[in-house]
């Protein structure tokens, strides 16, 4: 009885935290239009690769992963190994006059080698 | 060859179908040498995996390209280790490692219990063919590692972040105990198969538990300082989903532990041990599930993947068919006791499961919850790092103090003053830990602070039980002191070996709290010859390397370190091109300090006209979460040895107990 009712208390509380506070929502560059809040952007990075991760902040485009829409990025902070034209990479932070700011130190390269069936 | 290989795993479906159906029939009609057939089926399922694993050993070793496996996952200029190592680097291989480990405790399990349990082994045997059957039918029919091809020149290479000495045993021991954990499942369902609600199973599968249990605690903090060596952005977990794959079975394992002491000692919490062994199982298939079915990327990929819906339908099928069988024998699982009081051993421990469950079942909604979101809502959803840390704390903090207190506790009952006197003495270091640290500025991190005061609070509490105890032992029995100590240890492995791993909880959390709370990062963009700080160390980037490795191109940053004044020699930091694989990965430099624990983790991200950009880390008694890995082995290993007085205590008590009557 104690641990059911601790479990149903638990679970009431485990939705609240995810419903209210807990996911960022993440987004392909076709979904951002409107968006202002902060988000967690998902796309294969195409184009050039231009700029300074630890100064101005490194400039590319993201794409759809599949799909035409595209939007450009500025990041700032650590780019990890895999990072390349032609990966697919998700990167959090905010849309602000058409470019995506993202926050520091988010940029994630989804390795397909890791997860994927080979 | 690969003929040989394939046939193999034919063989072995047919043993493990076999196991499943005459296993079950002979169950059920009481029949004993088919019984003994359907055991030895298992035992030879076990030959024949181990045949097939050897093709693919040989394949691999030989680099015989013809296998797809062997090309897609080694070169001819990948070290052998590495070569080997490769059985588990990709899906196929992997899978069979699993049918392979499965089979072994199978046959194990068998052999040692099949005399001293014979009733319960008669159903425990279907139950273990059941689950191999699943992994055999995806090795042979879905995901064979003996598909072949014209032999083409060379092989892809081995994925470069694999390529590390951590890779080789991280993964297998993480499979050695996500496979264990089949054991006590299947014990647990053959004793509700065979209607017997008593302790029998625990009691049969305490050790393979344990080694499960050990195995994947080891594993993954070996996962963890590979992450840290070689992942290269300066933390050790990262609550990824394919590291929380590892940990949810891990502390559902641990809640276990401890829940089935409180049905040996009171034959309470029958049905909750059985809930228990049941979700730890699933969390296990779960992991696997996770890991190889691609589910974490996307939806979509997950639906490409051949072998994800068959997981997850087979996942379901354990689920509710574990659950149906639980709920048809709920009657036999009424409790002997009650719970007396809420402030008791029995009550501390229910503490201690309720908050490992709950802290497993919000790692598993955080790991769900952007699956389940982009399948409803069609917009995916991320759950990040705050959320993870907010439920370590809320938990994990409660359950630090909990490993102090439950072990002093009194069975059935206990005063409120009884426990203050008890625990006067490690309250009193708990609070002057607490007041020193935050006398030396440690409070700057609130969760830090109260992290280091209970982890004091529960070091003086095992202190005082191993001085209470051994001066106990010396008082009855006389001798040296250190004669009564390992003397009170070997007559009481469990309890004292159990003190040893919540030492070993209380360093991680130790070196966790120091490393996560109190660390700092410096970065700066050098030419040769400049310097930068961090901490009380100075760096001066000296020169750049470039040497050729065994199957890389070595890039290394070379930096003169020195603390206070104090040269402490070079630091190396940079990264490796590998040739055949045609990829970069970081290679981070490590200074350990192995008095006070700390490490210098230093990045270097190499530019073409020379400069480098360094990120320095300073992290304070991050070496003690691996020195915690050592302790929780010697501890496990303490609980885990034989124990004759321990056997012969078992065997007077079920000789005195009966073979009882069925139906």
């Amino acid at each position: 009885m104690i641990a059911l009712s601790v479990a149903a208390a638990l679970a009431v509380f485990l939705l609240y935290a995810s419903v209210a506070g807990g996911g960022t929502p993440s987004l392909a560059p076709s979904e951002l239009d409107g968006r202002t809040g902060k988000v967690a952007l998902a796309g294969k990075v195409v184009g050039r690769i231009t700029g300074d991760a630890h100064a101005n902040g490194l400039r590319f485009v993201l794409r759809d992963v599949e799909g035409k829409a595209t939007v450009p990025v500025v990041y700032k902070g650590s780019v990890p190994d895999l990072f390349r034209v032609g990966r697919d990479i998700h990167v959090e932070g905010s849309l602000r006059n058409g470019t995506f700011v993202a926050l520091p130190d988010t940029l994630v390269t989804k390795c397909p080698s890791k997860y994927a069936p080979e | 060859m690969p003929e040989l290989g394939r046939a193999a795993l034919v063989a072995t479906l047919g043993l493990v179908l076999y196991a499943l159906v005459a296993g079950a029939y002979a169950a059920w009609r009481r029949k004993r040498r088919l019984a003994l057939s359907a055991q030895n089926a298992l035992l030879a399922a076990f030959g024949t995996t181990l045949v097939a694993s050897l093709v693919l050993v040989a394949a691999l070793i030989r680099h015989d390209f013809s296998f797809v496996y062997v090309a897609d996952h080694t070169s001819r200029e990948l070290p052998t280790g590495y070569t080997i190592s490769a059985f588990w680097g990709g899906q196929e291989g992997s899978l069979l490692l699993w049918l392979l480990l499965l089979t072994g405790y199978a046959a194990a399990a068998v052999l040692l219990n099949r005399r001293s349990a014979r009733d319960l082994v008669v159903w425990v045997v279907p139950v273990l063919g059941a689950v191999a059957l699943f992994f055999a039918f995806l090795v042979v029919v879905v995901a064979t590692p003996f598909a072949t091809q014209t032999t083409p020149a060379d092989g892809a290479g081995l994925n470069p972040s694999l390529q590390n000495p951590y890779m080789m045993a991280h993964p297998p021991l993480l499979y050695l105990g996500f496979v264990g954990l089949t054991v006590p499942f299947a014990f647990a369902m053959g004793a509700l198969l065979a209607r017997r609600a008593d302790e029998r199973w625990i009691v049969a599968t305490r050790r393979w538990t344990l080694v499960a249990w050990t195995a994947l605690g080891i594993g993954q903090l070996l996962g963890a300082h590979w992450a840290y060596e070689e992942v290269g952005w300066g933390g050790y977990y990262a609550w990824d989903p394919v590291e929380n794959a590892a940990l949810m079975p891990w502390l559902a394992a641990t809640a276990f532990l401890h829940s089935v002491m409180i049905q040996e000692k009171r034959g309470m919490l029958k049905v909750w041990n059985v809930l228990l062994v049941i979700f730890a199982f699933s969390l296990s298939l779960f992991g696997t599930f996770l890991t190889r079915s691609g589910i974490v990327s996307s939806i979509h990929s997950f639906t490409q993947s051949s072998i994800g819906p068959w997981f997850l339908g087979f996942i379901c099928l354990v689920v509710l068919g574990s659950l149906a069988l639980v709920l048809a024998r709920l009657p036999l699982l009424r409790a002997r006791t009650k719970l007396e009081s809420l402030v008791s051993r029995e009550a501390t421990f229910l503490y201690n499961n309720l908050l490992l469950v709950a802290l497993t079942l919000t790692i598993l909604w955080g790991v769900v919850y952007p699956i389940l979101s982009e399948a409803v809502r069609g917009e995916s959803v991320t759950v990040g790092r705050p959320y993870y840390d907010f439920f370590l704390r809320v938990f994990g903090l409660p359950l630090l103090l909990l490993m102090g207190i439950g072990p002093l506790v009194a069975w059935r009952r206990a005063s409120v003053r009884s426990l203050l006197l008890t625990f006067t003495w490690p309250l009193g270091v708990a609070l002057g830990t607490g007041l020193v640290l935050l006398a030396l500025g440690a409070g700057s991190s609130i969760p830090g602070l109260i992290a280091y005061s209970f982890s004091a609070f529960v070091l003086g509490t095992i202190a005082l039980e191993f001085v209470r105890g051994t001066r106990a032992r010396r008082a009855l029995a006389g001798g040296s002191w250190p004669r009564a100590f390992s003397d009170l240890i070997a007559r009481n492995r469990r309890r004292y070996g159990g003190y040893v791993v919540h030492a070993a909880i209380v360093l991680l959390a130790i070196g966790i709290a120091g490393s996560s709370a109190y660390d700092t990062v410096d970065e700066a963009r050098l030419a040769q010859g400049q310097t930068i700080a961090a901490g009380d160390y100075r760096l001066t980037y000296r020169s750049l390397e470039e040497r050729a490795g065994a199957n890389a191109t070595e890039l290394r940053a070379v930096l003169d370190v020195s603390r206070n004044g104090d040269d402490l020699g070079t630091v190396e930091a940079g990264k490796n091109g590998y040739t055949a694989e045609r990829q970069v990965s970081t290679e981070v430099g490590i200074r350990s300090d192995l008095v006070t624990g700390e490490d210098l983790f230093v990045i270097a991200e190499l530019n073409p006209d020379g400069t480098a950009y360094f990120r320095v880390f300073v992290k304070p008694l991050v070496n003690l979460i691996w020195l915690a890995g050592l302790v929780f082995l010697l501890g496990s290993l303490i609980v885990l040895w034989p124990d004759a007085r321990e056997q012969r205590r078992l065997a007077t008590r079920y000789a005195a107990a009966g073979i009882p009557a069925r139906r």
